[in-house]
Order: structure tokens, then sequence, then C-alpha cells
């Protein structure tokens, strides 16, 4: 087995939101810096930087799952993660389709949508609108995420905005997910009694959701004992089946 | 006012077979976030959501709600129809805005009373 310490919801610079700093290139550096050896880029509805953090990923030593963050109809963020970019790809194209008909980004009120590659050059602006929601349902992006090979999990549930539990008011059985993300452990013991009752069986995730470095490198991740960095292996380790372990709430420089 | 005649005057469409139309409706909530329909919603309210997932039907039934309506000509998973059934819950579908159809309930008399 093989040890991780993994955060599985990073933005870059091209979801809006994120900070320019957030390039592909320095969130490997930093991540390898410390103590991150298991990343997954996770921009809104987009992959535009996905590449770029591949190779960066290679460059630093770093393994780099792509992945999107998608809004579905009901207005939740599911986070979707691949074993590789072609996957991803293949992904894209279901959620550009859905998608259509959004209007451009307003660059000024919302932030600006950069592409870049893996040496912090600039290569493109995205014009269209990379927040919102697409037309499919919470159902639909999960199942048709998974038909490619996805690891899937509902973002920050417990978040007021955004969350699929508040949206939803209780997770059922029939969106099978791999697990829920909640935004901190620290008070895990009030979250379990809160939570535990609308969301069935679903194992805990705590991902950085960084937008900038800061946040990126103090907030939580998760702790993993696995054979390989795959989506296979990260979804036996969120059941802990064969010995493999997922452990959320895990803080660099805290913990170690 | 009962849940039919409400439907006739805002000419809902049901999408659903087996929810009483003879419930009396005692006030209405209106609101996309489950979670919170969930604390804020009273037994006998009627429903206004642009929501189609099926957990409506769950919410809905748990509270006793009289009725849902989903506006915004927004797309009605089949599940939640065949759901609602299953819990004789009735659901009306209508183009008009949330908007709209909570100030024609409001106009209609439909308030909530503490």
């Amino acid at each position: 087995m093989k040890r991780f310490i993994g955060d599985f919801h990073v933005h870059t610079l091209l979801s809006p939101c994120a900070e320019v700093e957030m390039t592909p290139n320095h969130i490997v550096l930093r991540a390898v810096q410390n103590g991150i050896n298991l990343l997954a880029v996770t921009d809104h509805n987009a992959s535009g930087n996905v590449l770029a953090a591949l190779e960066a990923g290679r460059k630093y030593g770093v393994t780099v799952l792509p992945g999107m963050e998608v809004e579905c109809v009901e207005e939740a963020h599911i986070v979707t993660i691949f074993d590789t970019w072609g996957q991803l790809a293949q992904w894209q194209k279901i959620v550009t389709e859905a998608r259509k008909s959004l209007p451009p980004n307003n660059a000024n009120k919302f932030g600006g949508q950069f592409v870049v590659d893996a040496y912090d050059n600039f290569i493109c602006e995205e014009k269209k609108m990379l927040l919102g929601a697409c037309r499919l349902t919470a159902r639909e992006v999960i199942d048709k995420s998974r038909a490619l090979g996805a690891l899937v999990f509902a973002a920050h549930i417990d978040r007021p905005s955004y969350s699929l539990l508040g949206q939803l008011g209780f997770i059922g059985e029939e969106l099978t997910l791999d697990a829920v993300e909640i935004s901190n452990l620290n008070v895990s013991e009030l979250k379990e009694q809160k939570f535990r009752p609308l969301i069935g069986s679903l194992p805990y995730m705590t991902n950085s959701d960084g937008h900038n470095i800061s946040d990126f490198i103090q907030g939580p991740k998760n702790f993993l004992e696995i054979k390989e960095p795959s989506v296979e292996e990260i979804r036996l380790a969120l059941k802990g089946e064969r010995d493999r372990k997922f452990k959320p709430g895990y803080f660099v420089g805290f913990n170690r | 006012m009962k849940v039919g005649e409400v439907a006739q005057l805002l000419n809902l469409t049901k999408v659903t077979g087996r929810g009483s139309l003879e419930m009396e409706i005692k006030g209405g909530y209106t609101s996309d976030l489950l979670s919170n329909v969930m604390g804020q919603a009273k037994p006998g309210m009627i429903w206004v959501t642009m929501q189609g997932h099926h957990n409506v039907v769950a919410v809905a039934s748990l509270l006793g709600l009289a009725a849902v309506i989903i506006t915004g000509g927004t797309k009605i998973e089949a599940d939640t129809i065949t759901k609602a059934d299953e819990n004789e819950l009735t659901v009306f579908s209508t183009n008009m805005s949330s908007y709209e159809v909570t100030g024609k309930l409001y106009a209609l008399g439909i308030i909530n009373r503490q």
C-alpha cells in the first residue's frame, strides 16, 4: 500500500471565482512543498486547464486526476473525477451540450476565466460563462459521469449554497454517489448527528475547494492508503474495503 | 378553498392521478430549497416550486401538504409522478412563474394565518 495526502476539489484560474495565482503549475508546486501528492483539478463545468495540470503533475511528481465540478439543474454542485483525460473530454462534451444558450461571462463582475499552459503562460480567455446550472438533473450528472468511469461526490453539503443536501432536503439511495464532501471535520460529531440521517450510508470526504493558494494549503485534505492513485482504488478506500484506508479531516502541517 | 377549485381558477395541469382534489388549502409556501421547505412549510399548505426532483414528493408527503405546483414549465421527472401517485399527493404543472402563481394564490385569499 502507498500513502497519499489527497485533495479532490481544487479550482484553477479558469474558474471565474478563483484567484489568478491558481495556475496549474503553481498549484502543483505548492502541493509538492506541502506533502500533498494526490490532486484533482475541478473547475466549474470546464476542463481547459486540466492538461496543463497533468503536465505539471508529471513535472513535479504529483498524481493529478482530471476532474470537473458540475452544477446540475437543481443548482447543486457535484464533483466528478476521472482516471484519464480522454474520459473527462467525453464528459466535457456532454456538459457543454447541456449548457448551451448560457450568456457570456462578465469578467468585471464574476472574474476572468483564463486558460494557461504548464509553465504559467497565458493561452486564452474563456468567454462563455462557466458558472450556472446545466440542464442535467443530479441523477443524470451522476449516472452519465459514472458510465464514463467517474468517481462522484456531492460538494460541500454543509454549506448554505449549491449543496445537494440543501437543494434536495435529503440524499436518496437512487443517487449513486461515492461520497459527500463536508467543508471541515473539526465539528465532526455535530455534523455526524445532523447529516447522517439525511445522507444514508455515504462516506465523508474533506477537500480544500481551494480558490486561492492559502485556502488550498490550509484547507482540509484526506489521508489515503491505496495500491495506486486511481478512481477504483479511491472508491475501495472510501468503502474501507480490502485494507484500503480513507481518513477525511487531515490537515497538512498539523498532523505530521 | 379546495385544491380542485384552485387548479381550475389558475388553469393548472394535473400530472398525477390519485391525489385528492377535495383537500382544503390552509396557506402556501414558495421555495426551491427543499431543506428550507422541510423546516418552514406546514401541513395543509400548497407548495409552489420550480424543482421537479422526486424528493419534492417525499418532502410534501412528510409534511402533509395539500398539493404541489411545479412552475416555469419545469420538466418533471417520471419518478416524481410515480411517487406522488403512490403517496396520493396531487402535483400540478404550469408554465407560469413561481412569482405569478404565488401572487394569484394570495389574491384568491390563500394567506398564512398564525
